[in-house]
């Protein structure tokens, strides 16, 4: 039985009781970092290569020429990114750009006020079929891979009876979006900067750290007082926002419709997060990293171009790359799992 | 006015019974200690209380009002809070932003506020004279001690007037266990309520006001905490058993050493294990739960790494290669913990189930005897009383008690003589359980040696011939004859200092 006198004296803190774990220290920080590191190596190496065996490649021209050529797969990799840090996949951002670049390619006409509430439409049911997305893995327990399987085959489904070949057509403007200029840069690479801008707003904010939280462990998030289902909601509404979004910027790059184009973006855009050091495992990662993987998949394709070899080098560089950075993230967390035990 | 008042609360886990008549009562100010075995209903109850589920029958009422909070966050908004032994923390964020988790201070932007919130961290655990911590270190990095202390930061942060502290002291070294103790009669004294679960009962007697005692999912009673016994509690705690339920014990071990073991040690969780496993002996480990019982099934098992010498009938074997590789009458068969992740392929057939880690037993020049197969299978199921259809029903479709049988045929057919038992009849049905303790006392008499871990007290008293008890990881007490009872084992797991 615990006296008035106990409670009543001063606390002592225990004086040689002190943190155990040792100061993470600049290595510690650097393994860390390792895989984005790593990234940036790669892109620098390619960067470097590409600028030894072409000329002009140092230049605001070439910026903006190649972040217009990875902007599209750069905002579907953005959503992947968010999905990632939930410790989901997404897949069903193929069916949403093909049936995005659809329905622009469809109803987009001269007269702007129409274009624009049809953008506007096409951003709102991207959100609206995450959600969903995010509603069914929540409610039916299902597995994300799988539900967003589905969901990509019937969205594809969508896009196909809308239009079945290649075609149709965008307003002249609307293509002309992508060159627009703002003191030398032209808009995908002010986009590159909105997108770095939100992803630091947005990781600050309590629904960026729920998600990430969720990600890191979905049992602790839920005694911490997170609703699962409202994050699942966010995080793939999220995501076929920006895949909704990837589908707006494509359609100035093709100036038609395509209702099989979106495939092209499902893998890439896990790699390049992957490349980007996001964690396939939830919790970790950030959006730099997934704009550098972005980068670096876009310019093997350039790389490849002025090498003079068969384009179909892009893929099998794509995957050696891909290898090594899971080869150097794992390197990296077993090494600073050793330094933590 | 009482604080917290609950009455004939109950909940079901399918068809379970994990509480079914809680009664408790607690005044604001005071340290209310909450006693009873594994499995008493205890976490069930602060679960509750804390909103991680949520109950089927009966009523709890805050501040005489209605309380059923739908999730922690309705909990959190009526002023309870729970310091889990399960951890809620994130790993993968700071030590701050844990504490502060979803109640972050934020700027106009909605971003989150880190000046305010360092300022808070630092606030907050400078007013509760926390062990040194660095608010910006990324949970992962940090050791079980340091988490607990930060999910403890973290309950306080959110100013509670109810504090669920369970099992809080476990993880922490003496020092720091001694800082919570002065830090919940501080809280008390302050005018909250501290719900406290110990196993240690020192503990429970240094600060506790009240306390009230649970067995099988009910209330049995409540007391001050100055007005009762140890031995009354811990007659409480147990109350009676039937034990018509367990086989005649006959002592069938001999001189022989099946299993030695040498300072075994793994970890935090295991230091210093000796015990020698004889032939025909069953070699009961009890003691509450988490000092160390699951860590030294897995290191003897090879499960994780571990540190120590084992012998097998003599002959010393490496530790942390997994013993499967060590099949045959030398070799070591384990029950698992988890059937049904670990040890049961749920979509194979009862046949295969039972014959695929020993399929060398009856090929033929590299082909598979069919006959071979059947005559062992049709041995086992008889042997056992598997009750399946056929050999070929999937082992998914059977009942607990003979998914549970089948674990054991497919041990048995490895050959090995000394088998680790983890917890065999979790989940069993009662009959069921009855057939292996009569089993495990068969297979002793035919020179197994079985070491065997109960989370259910009663089973080691009845059917082990001697009984190691573990605290903190070392082997508090062997308990042999007619020292071997429930009160004694408790007594070992709880009250008796080893010699300093």
């Amino acid at each position: 039985m615990a006296s008035a006198e106990q409670t009543g004296e001063t606390m002592q803190r225990p004086a040689d009781m002190k943190s155990t774990t040792p100061a993470i220290g600049w290595r510690g920080r650097a393994l860390d970092r390792a895989p984005f590191l790593v990234a940036c190596l790669m892109l620098a190496l390619i960067v470097g290569i590409y600028g030894s065996l072409q000329s002009g490649v140092f230049t605001l021209d070439e910026l903006n020429l190649d972040t217009a050529a990875a902007m599209t797969l750069m905002l579907a990799a953005t959503g992947q990114t968010i999905v990632l840090l939930r410790g989901g996949i997404d897949l069903s951002i193929g069916g949403m750009i093909s049936l995005g670049t659809v329905i622009a390619a469809t109803r987009f006409t001269d007269d702007p006020s129409t274009t624009a509430l049809w953008a506007l439409a096409i951003l709102a049911l991207g959100f609206v079929i995450g959600a969903l997305n995010g509603l069914l893995i929540s409610l039916l327990k299902l597995q994300p891979f799988l539900v967003t399987l589905a969901t990509w085959s019937i969205l594809n489904g969508v896009a196909m009876i809308i239009l079945p070949t290649d075609g149709g057509s965008v307003p002249s403007w609307w293509v002309g979006f992508a060159s627009t200029q703002l003191f030398g840069l032209t808009s995908p690479v002010w986009m590159l900067l909105v997108l770095l801008l939100f992803w630091w707003w947005f990781r600050a904010t309590r629904v960026g750290i729920s998600i990430q939280a969720t990600g890191s462990n979905e049992k602790s998030a839920f005694l911490s007082g997170v609703s699962i289902t409202r994050v699942n909601l966010v995080t793939y509404g999220l995501s076929g926002l920006f895949a909704a979004g990837a589908a707006l910027f494509l359609v100035t790059q093709t100036g038609a419709g395509s209702p099989t184009i979106g495939k092209d973006y499902i893998l890439p855009s896990v790699a390049a997060a992957v490349i980007g050091g996001v964690s396939l495992f939830g919790g970790r990662g950030h959006l730099a990293g997934t704009l550098i993987g972005a980068f670096v998949l876009t310019l093997i394709g350039n790389l490849v171009f002025v090498l003079h070899v068969s384009s179909y080098w892009q893929p099998v560089a794509s995957g050696v790359i891909l290898l090594l950075s899971v080869l150097a993230s794992s390197v990296a967390e077993k090494a600073a799992r050793g330094r933590v035990q | 006015m009482d604080l917290v008042t609950v009455t004939g609360l109950s909940k079901r886990y399918g068809g379970i019974v994990a509480l079914s008549d809680a009664t408790f009562s607690a005044r604001a100010g005071e340290v209310h200690a909450l006693l009873g075995e594994n499995g008493a209903g205890k976490s069930t109850f602060i679960q509750i209380l804390s909103g991680a589920v949520q109950h089927d029958g009966g009523s709890i009422l805050v501040d005489g009002q209605d309380y059923r909070p739908v999730n922690p966050d309705a909990a959190q908004a009526r002023g309870i809070a729970a310091v889990f032994q399960e951890l809620s923390l994130v790993p993968d964020l700071s030590v701050e932003q844990n504490i502060w988790f979803r109640h972050e201070p934020r700027t106009w932007l909605g971003t989150v506020n880190r000046a305010e919130m360092r300022r808070k961290t630092l606030a907050l655990l400078e007013k509760y004279n926390f062990p040194a911590l660095r608010p910006d270190q990324e949970l992962r990095r940090l050791t079980l001690a340091e988490r607990q202390i930060v999910e403890i930061a973290k309950g306080l942060a959110k100013d509670p007037r109810i504090l669920i502290l369970d099992e809080a002291t476990s993880a922490l070294p003496a020092r720091e266990a001694e800082w919570l103790l002065k830090l919940t009669r501080q809280l008390a004294a302050e005018g909250r309520l501290v719900i406290f679960i110990s196993h240690r009962m020192a503990e429970v007697r240094a600060i506790a006001d009240r306390l009230t005692i649970f067995r099988n999912g009910a209330t049995v009673a409540a007391h001050e905490a100055n007005a009762v016994s140890d031995t009354e509690i811990v007659t409480q705690m147990i109350g009676r058993h039937l034990d018509r339920l367990y086989p005649e014990r006959v002592a069938t071990a001999t001189d022989r050493v099946a299993l030695r073991v040498e300072g075994l040690s793994s970890g935090s969780r295991l230091s210093g294990v000796d015990f020698a496993l004889r032939e025909g002996e069953v070699l009961g480990v009890g003691g509450l739960q988490g000092h160390g019982q699951r860590e030294l099934f897995q290191a003897l098992f090879g499960a994780s790494r571990a540190s120590g010498a084992v012998k097998l009938w003599g002959k010393p074997v490496s530790i942390n290669n997994p013993r499967q590789a060590l099949t045959g009458r030398d070799g070591i068969a384990l029950v698992p913990e988890d059937r049904r992740g670990q040890g049961l392929l749920l979509t194979k057939s009862v046949r295969e189930n039972l014959t695929l880690s020993v399929i060398r037993r009856f090929t033929e020049n590299g082909l598979l005897s069919r006959q071979k197969e059947a005559a062992l299978v049709k041995e086992m199921v008889d042997f056992l009383r598997i009750k399946a259809g056929t050999p070929e029903q999937l082992a998914g479709t059977l009942s607990g008690g003979n998914q549970q049988k089948v674990i054991f045929g497919k041990m048995l057919l490895t050959q090995a003589r000394v088998l680790l038992l983890y917890d065999p009849t979790r989940g069993v049905d009662v009959g069921t359980k009855g057939e292996i303790f009569q089993l495990m006392r068969d297979l002793a008499a035919k020179g197994y040696a079985i070491l065997f871990h109960s989370s259910d007290m009663p089973e080691l008293v009845h059917v082990a011939d001697r009984v190691m008890v573990m605290r903190d990881g070392r082997v508090a007490a062997t308990l042999e004859g007619d020292r071997i009872s429930e009160a004694g084992i408790l007594r070992a797991a709880m009250l008796e200092r080893e010699a300093a």
